[in-house]
Parts: structure tokens; C-alpha cells; sequence
């Protein structure tokens, strides 16, 4: 729509400059045909964000009393506090065990199954359906298996006379375990982006690296992954806004715990909102996470051009 | 968009609701609404609607809407949210140990007038409550809260692995001692492997420092001050006797698994028999009672020094900004709630304590307590209950312990430096509190 209005505007200069002072006709129609959207984004996203922005400098002075303006204390409470410094930490250990073994996991699946037969197509929809349960309902779900004594992971490994460690109540392990339920959610979903992605590798290249001798290690290096390089930038970006956004199963399995092993930083803005009823430190770290979200999109956003630009020279 | 503001935006939308469908005739009922959380079960959210319909029906100067609103911390950010909107409920049911935060807050408002409109003093009117209930619903001597539903931590055992190990099932353990000889006896192993723990007690946030409190109070301890909301006591003797004795049923008689044990994993455990003892709370009762395939007995919070637990449940708040008829109807409604009768209804259907002594004179109480014991003995244990546990913040002060106790169990941290840990962290999150209150002084 907003193409209309600029091509529209650029065909007639002399009309634009006769008129230039009366709203035309067309750019009144276009913010008409916006007006529901541009009402609810401001409503519900533009208006909190400013909201945000405000509490984000504000906080309680007085214990019950207003809020009251603070600079930039909040954030400096925010960085001292070792429990963000911890979710910080764990949510970069959690990005890096997630979405790598997700994108492997999700390549190599899609590899397998790039064929289309009966069987494959039983397998992708196999694959994909832990996508098609909500996250709440899939960490319901693992709270079965990683039950301890009765639930499914410890009666299979009771049989076998192993007693498994407490899955989520273990510091060590429970992030571990959450990042098991993450993998298993998303490796069918980046799947099917690996799956369109093959479709555009073409044909004659496999047959140019084969006559030349390459192997399947080197076809895969040389040929395979060159072409999904834009695929690769693209799951990535929603696999790193992913680990930022999500936190349904944290809440359920673990609210954080144990001693904040779990604590992601969206699950952490939530307990000083919620349970500290800090709301300043609360919209603080909002802003540090928009800040990375932006950070992340930006650059692989700029990969993903340089990587559509390197394809065709 | 955070979750926070997601949830109060749907807060917001479904109060807008729920008030846009307002009388138009002159002589209109007065429209009130309850916030209500259901902690146990899904059952329990048609009961609460029934309670209501019949209070319609003989109040019909009153239309009360019940409003489910999630878990007891659900119901605490809605209402917030609904008061920042500018339309709070009429009445919640709100966590005990959630009524000092709100009133340093400003949030909820005093009883007094209300009940001295009744020609009742603040006395006579809690005197009709449990003893114990008294210290988390009067604050600084006015009365912020009508308790509804209480519970305390209670003792089970499965009195089959008893017999079992060659113990007397009518003897339960008392002492800590006592406690920990049993659980070793009934601990059952193959080689390195526990097949059945002699002891779990939940340690997720939330159950964790109230399992924990019960024990510190058993052990002759405090810790927290009741009196004020910016002490807690968790570098002493008392809780590190506490603690010591919770990881060495862990560590050195391996009776207890390591790590943390969520609440309904507990349940599981102990119904499925892979507990043979286990703490937890009376609110569990109904649900034991049920699903226990074995004959099982209930004792009290074994003790080391005295016997002492703390109490849990909720109580009916009136929010700031209720006013007049509003306000009035409220407090009927509050009022016929926590009678004996519905008091009494509701505990049996629930398994919590009926706050209202009255209720257990009551015929349909007496039958039922005869009919289980197990409910009998529950109750017994009020006598020896304390406060709940609340302070300036209650819920990071207490995750401050909860965290260390956490790692304690999972064999990261020896006690006596947990706890001092705890302590900085506990006073670093009350200081300001602390330096507008008892550290305020004249300056000349």
C-alpha cells in the first residue's frame, strides 16, 4: 500500500507540488485503510514500549509512595544484581546449547528426508509434530519424564538398574533437561525451513562435484551448505529470538530454580515485575533484552544479505 | 512484549468485561466482585461458583460475581493489575503471607470500621478464628484479613512399609531421632541404588522455606519477626540446626534424595510408594486420601526442641479504593463465607482447616472428623501453629533462603555458609524498608 502512495507521488511531481499543502486524496485513503492496524499497533505495542521507556527511568522512592524519576539507577541496580548477571549467563549458555544442536539436528534430518516418498513424508510429519504441541503443554508433558523415581526417563533406566540424576532438581543437570525439551520442540520446526532450502540447491552441482571426485563430507562442505547459507541465516535468527521470547517451559518446570540454575532473562524481568514487584528494575531489564533482540536481528540479518549477495556474483 | 504486561493487558480486557455488563434499572443490585485462586484443583473453581449462586439467592440486595484467578501468585498480579486500572475487585481471597506486603504497599485497606459498625471490637471479632491464623490477618493491630482457608505442613506415612521394616504404625515418629531412625529402616536399597527413600520433603520455591520454617520452629526457632517486617533470622542456631539436619538425611543417612523435590513429585512419590514418609502440607489431605491405594497414618511435624509448624492458606481481602455499598457488600460477603457452616462445607470439600472454630461444633463436622481422623489430627496440630512467614518483599526475601537451601541439598554449599549468605541477601533486599522504618530517626 505505502508502494501505491510513493510510486503515485513520484509519477506526478507537478500535481505534488501544486498541491502540497492540501493531504491528497490518496495518501487521506491509505492512513484510512492503516487507521484499524496503526490504532491497535499503537494501543498495544507502541504505547507499552513508551511505557517501558518510561518506568525503565522511574521507581518507588518512597515505599508506597509514587514513582518517582531515578536516571539510570534501576539499570545500575539491574547490573549488580548476580541473579541477572546469572540468567545473562545462563541464557547465553542455553542460546549456544539450543540452537546449534537444533540446526545440526534439524540439517541432518532434513538431508535424510529430502526425498519424497511415502515413508519420508510419515517421518517429516513425525519430526514436526512436537511443533504442533504449545510449549506450555510440551513442558507439561516432560514434567512427566523427568519425574523422579516414577516418571518415564526413571522407570526405563530403573529397569536397566540405573538411577537417573534429579532431572530438574539438579543444578548441574537442570538446565541441561530444559534444553532437551527445546531441542526436541524446535529441530522439526527448522527442519522444514532446511527442507525448502534443499529444493533450491540445484541438481548439476551435485553431479559437477561427483564427477570431480568429492566425497559425501566434502559434497556436503562444498556444495550443500554454501547453497543453504541463507537458510542457516534465517533459522538462526528465529532460533536465537526464540531462546530470548520463550520461557513457558522455565515457569513450568522450574521456575528458575534450582538456586536460579534455570533463570532465563525474560523469566527473571517476570519475578522482579511479579514477585519483587520491582517494576522499574522490571522495564530496565525489557530494554536490555530488546537491546540484544535488535542486536541479534540486525546482525544476522546483515549476514543473510551478504549471504544472498554472495550467491549470485 | 514481556509476559508481565501480556498478562495484566488480559487481566485488563477480562475485568473490562466482566463490567460492562451493568444494570440499567434504577433499583440495582449492588455488583460486586471475588477474585478467587484455586491452589489445589479443578473442582474446586464449580464449588466456589455454587457457594456464590447460593449467596445471590439469599442476598439479592448483592450480585456477586466469582472471578477464577489462577494460583494464589496469579490472583496476586491480577488484582494488582485490576487496581492499577482503576477497578479493583470487591473481595479476594488472597495468600496469607501476601497481606503485609500489600498493606506496606498501601494496597489493602483496614477492617476495623466495618467490624466496630457490627458493634463488634477487633477482638471479639478475630476471637471467633484459630489463634494461629491471628498474626498473618491482624498487622499493627488492625485487621487487614478474614482467613479463609488455612493449612499446616502434616506428617505421612505409609504405615504398610512400617509394618513392613518391623516398625509400629501406631507409633509414629515424634522426634528427630525418632525420624531419622525410622526413615533409615525403611529405606530400601539394591546396591548403590535407593529404591524407596525413607523420607522426601518438597524444597521447590514456595514449599521449600515453609517446610524449611516448620522445621526451624520445631527446632525452638523464630525466623522471622512477627511484629516487624524487616527481620528475619537466618544466620542462628536454630535454623542452622534446621538446616543441617534436612542435608543430613541427604548426605550422611542417604534416607532423603539430593537435589530439589517438587511438591507433586512428593505426592507421586509417596502414593506410588517410592516414599515411605513425607512432608507436606494438610491441603494434600483429600488428595492422599483419595488416590492412596495403602493404609496410610498422619502424625505431626516430627520436633527437636518443641512442636511448632507454621500455617498456610489464604485470606479474604478487601482491596483500597472499595468503597460504600461496594465496601458494605464486601463484608457481607466476607462475612458469610467464613461462617461456621460455609466454613465447614468448604474444608471438607477441600481438605483445608475451616479457619472458623465454630465449624468443628457443628453435627456434618463431627461425623466427618469421626469418619477420618486422619482430618482430626490435622487440626489438633493448630494448637501448635505460628504465623506464616511474611516480611517487607516476602517472596524474594524467602527465595533469598530458598536458593541457598537449594544448593545445600544438592551438596553445592555446607550449611553454615549458606545461611550466611542468605542473611546478606534477605537484609540487602529489606534495607530500604529497614531505613524508612526502624532506622528512621530524628536527625537533631
Amino acid at each position: 500500500m505505502a508502494d501505491t502512495v510513493l510510486t503515485s507521488g513520484l509519477a506526478r511531481p507537478q500535481a505534488l507540488r501544486l498541491a502540497a499543502w492540501r493531504p491528497r486524496r490518496q495518501t487521506a485513503l491509505a492512513f484510512g485503510l492503516l487507521a484499524p492496524s496503526l490504532v491497535l499497533l499503537t494501543l498495544f505495542t507502541y504505547w507499552p514500549v513508551a511505557q517501558v521507556l518510561w518506568q525503565a527511568l522511574h521507581n518507588q522512592i518512597k515505599i508506597g509512595g509514587p514513582q518517582a524519576y531515578v536516571g539510570l539507577a534501576n539499570f545500575t541496580a539491574l547490573f549488580a544484581d548476580a541473579a541477572f548477571r546469572k540468567a545473562l549467563a545462563n541464557n547465553l549458555f542455553y542460546a549456544f546449547g539450543t540452537v546449534i544442536p537444533s540446526l545440526v539436528l534439524a540439517l541432518g534430518f532434513a538431508m535424510a528426508l529430502a526425498r519424497s516418498s511415502r515413508v519420508n513424508a510419515l517421518f517429516r510429519s513425525l519430526f514436526f509434530l512436537p511443533v504442533l504441541i504449545p510449549l506450555v503443554a510440551a513442558a507439561s508433558i516432560f514434567l512427566f519424564i523427568f519425574l523422579p523415581n516414577a516418571g518415564l526417563l526413571d522407570y526405563h533406566l530403573a529397569k536397566l538398574a540405573i538411577s537417573g540424576p534429579n532431572w530438574l532438581g539438579d543444578p548441574d543437570v537442570a538446565l541441561w533437561s530444559i534444553m532437551g525439551l527445546t531441542i526436541w520442540k524446535n529441530a522439526g520446526y527448522y527442519m522444514l525451513f532446511f527442507l525448502a532450502g534443499l529444493q533450491a540447491v540445484p541438481a548439476d552441482a551435485y553431479e559437477a562435484a561427483i564427477l570431480d571426485g568429492a566425497n559425501p563430507w566434502q559434497r556436503l562442505r562444498y556444495v550443500t551448505l554454501p547453497y543453504l547459507k541463507p537458510t542457516i541465516g534465517f533459522v538462526m535468527v528465529i532460533g536465537l529470538i526464540n531462546v530470548v521470547t520463550q520461557v513457558d517451559h522455565v515457569f513450568v518446570l522450574t521456575k528458575g530454580g534450582p538456586s536460579d540454575s534455570t533463570n532465563l532473562l525474560l523469566f527473571y524481568v517476570y519475578q522482579q515485575a511479579v514477585e519483587s514487584y520491582d517494576a522499574g528494575r522490571a522495564a530496565a531489564g525489557t530494554l536490555v533484552m530488546l537491546a540484544l533482540l535488535l542486536a541479534i536481528s540486525a546482525s544476522s540479518l546483515r549476514t543473510l544479505e551478504r549471504s544472498f549477495g554472495e550467491r549470485e556474483p | 512484549m514481556t509476559s508481565t504486561t501480556r498478562r495484566s493487558v488480559l487481566a485488563g480486557a477480562a475485568l473490562a468485561a466482566s463490567f460492562a455488563v451493568a444494570p440499567a434499572f434504577a433499583q440495582a443490585p449492588t455488583e460486586i466482585e471475588l477474585f478467587f485462586p484455586v491452589p489445589v484443583d479443578g473442582q474446586l473453581a464449580r464449588d466456589m461458583t455454587a457457594l456464590i449462586k447460593e449467596f445471590n439467592e439469599k442476598n439479592p440486595a448483592i450480585k456477586a460475581t466469582p472471578v477464577y484467578t489462577g494460583s494464589y501468585d496469579e490472583t496476586l498480579i491480577k488484582t494488582r493489575a485490576a487496581m492499577k486500572a482503576g477497578k479493583p475487585p470487591a473481595a479476594v481471597i488472597m495468600s496469607a503471607n501476601f497481606l503485609l506486603d500489600l498493606k506496606i504497599e498501601g494496597e489493602i485497606q483496614k477492617l476495623d470500621e466495618l467490624i466496630k459498625a457490627d458493634g463488634k471490637t477487633n477482638d471479639a471479632y478475630m476471637g471467633q478464628f484459630f489463634r494461629a491464623l491471628h498474626g498473618n490477618a491482624v498487622l499493627d493491630r488492625s485487621v487487614y484479613g478474614v482467613p479463609f482457608h488455612n493449612s499446616t505442613p502434616l506428617l505421612y506415612v505409609n504405615a504398610e512399609h512400617f509394618k513392613e521394616a518391623g516398625l509400629d504404625p501406631e507409633k509414629l515418629p515424634s522426634n528427630w531421632e525418632e525420624l531419622a531412625a525410622a526413615a533409615k529402616k525403611v529405606t530400601k536399597r539394591e546396591g548403590d541404588r535407593v529404591t524407596r527413600w525413607g523420607i522426601i520433603a518438597p524444597s521447590n520455591y514456595d514449599y521449600g522455606g515453609w517446610i524449611l520454617q516448620a522445621l526451624t520452629q520445631s527446632n525452638g526457632g523464630q525466623w522471622f519477626n512477627v511484629d516487624y517486617g524487616g527481620e528475619v533470622y537466618y544466620d542462628s542456631p536454630s535454623m542452622l540446626g534446621a538446616l543441617t539436619f534436612w542435608s543430613d538425611l541427604v548426605a550422611k543417612h542417604k534416607v532423603h534424595p539430593a537435589g530439589v523435590q517438587a511438591g507433586g513429585a512428593v505426592s507421586t512419590a509417596f502414593l506410588s510408594g517410592q516414599a515411605s514418609m513425607v512432608l507436606l502440607s494438610t491441603g494434600s489431605l483429600t488428595h492422599i486420601r483419595t488416590n492412596a491405594k495403602f493404609p496410610y497414618k498422619v502424625a505431626f511435624v516430627p520436633r527437636n526442641v518443641k512442636n511448632e509448624v507454621p500455617i498456610g492458606g489464604a485470606s479474604l481481602v478487601i482491596p483500597t479504593g472499595v468503597e460504600g455499598e461496594r465496601r458494605k457488600a464486601a463484608w457481607t460477603l466476607i462475612n458469610w463465607m467464613t461462617s461456621p457452616e460455609k466454613s465447614g462445607w468448604w474444608s471438607r470439600a477441600t481438605g483445608y482447616f475451616a479457619p472458623n472454630m465454630a465449624a468443628y461444633d457443628l453435627p456434618e463436622m463431627k461425623e466427618f472428623i469421626a469418619k477420618n481422623p486422619d482430618a482430626g489430627i490435622a487440626v489438633s496440630q493448630l494448637a501448635y501453629a505460628k504465623p506464616w512467614f511474611a516480611t517487607y518483599k516476602t517472596v524474594p526475601v524467602r527465595k533469598a533462603i530458598e536458593d541457598e537451601l537449594q544448593a545445600v541439598l544438592s551438596g553445592k554449599k555446607q550449611p553454615k555458609e549458606a545461611l550466611v549468605s542468605a542473611q546478606k541477601t534477605a537484609d540487602e533486599i529489606m534495607k530500604p524498608y529497614v531505613e524508612q522504618t526502624a532506622l528512621k530517626l530524628p536527625t537533631n
